[in-house]
């Protein structure tokens, strides 16, 4: 095989691979972005926000239960990744809400903020949301 | 210590309490960036927690140089 027609191949397989290099991107982003240095210094300040338990009915059941601390039968159901809050009352779900930060944040930021928010400032958060009743 | 939350995660400001009291330069500048980071956010609509483990999380409107941690969370609406 001559020099040139072993250019020749280098180069086309260095198009193919720039090619499809965004394809491979696009497939692999999402478990890249589970490493980023803003997800983890987010999961840090989750997991020294949430109890040993709390944390892991996050990761097993991909959701928060937030009591609410003036209603006693009420719990906020805060999901892992974006989403609606589902309000649970009695053990059946009454309401979704809808509530987002202004700024876009690591998902694991996002469920701090729901949880600080219900515990310390629940009427408020309530003020703010888009409340969509369910109804059976 | 200060936590702001943002797209970076989150920033902090971090000081020695002791330190503070002791009157050492760098702390008490680290509580006075704090301080004024604090005023920033609440400026622009953040509302700051008090979080410590075994005790409520509450909401305070004031810096609190002697608060273990506060985590600020950005502005909220509806979606």
């Amino acid at each position: 095989m001559s020099f040139i027609t072993q250019v020749l191949t280098a180069l086309g397989w260095i198009v193919v691979a720039l090619a499809i290099s965004p394809m491979v991107w696009l497939i692999l982003q999402p478990y890249f972005k589970g490493w980023s240095r803003a997800e983890r210094r987010a999961a840090d300040l989750l997991r020294d926000t949430l109890t040993p338990e709390q944390f892991r009915q996050l990761v097993w059941r991909g959701y928060l239960e937030v009591p609410s601390p003036t209603e006693p039968q009420r719990v906020y159901r805060v999901p892992r990744t974006k989403g609606y809050i589902q309000v649970i009352e009695n053990g059946r779900a009454v309401m979704r809400l809808c509530v987002q930060p202004v700024e876009c944040l690591p998902d694991a930021d996002v469920v701090v903020l729901h949880k600080l928010m219900i515990e310390a400032n629940e009427e408020g958060y309530l003020q703010k949301a888009n409340k969509y009743v369910c109804i059976d | 210590m200060l936590r702001v939350m943002s797209r970076r995660g989150d920033d902090r400001v971090t000081w020695d309490e002791q330190k503070v009291q002791a009157g050492d330069p760098e702390a008490t500048a680290a509580v006075r960036e704090a301080e004024r980071i604090f005023a920033q956010e609440r400026a622009k609509g953040a509302t700051a927690f008090r979080v410590e483990p075994g005790k409520p999380t509450q909401r305070i409107e004031q810096f609190d140089p002697t608060a273990e941690q506060i985590v600020m969370v950005p502005r909220v609406v509806g979606g």
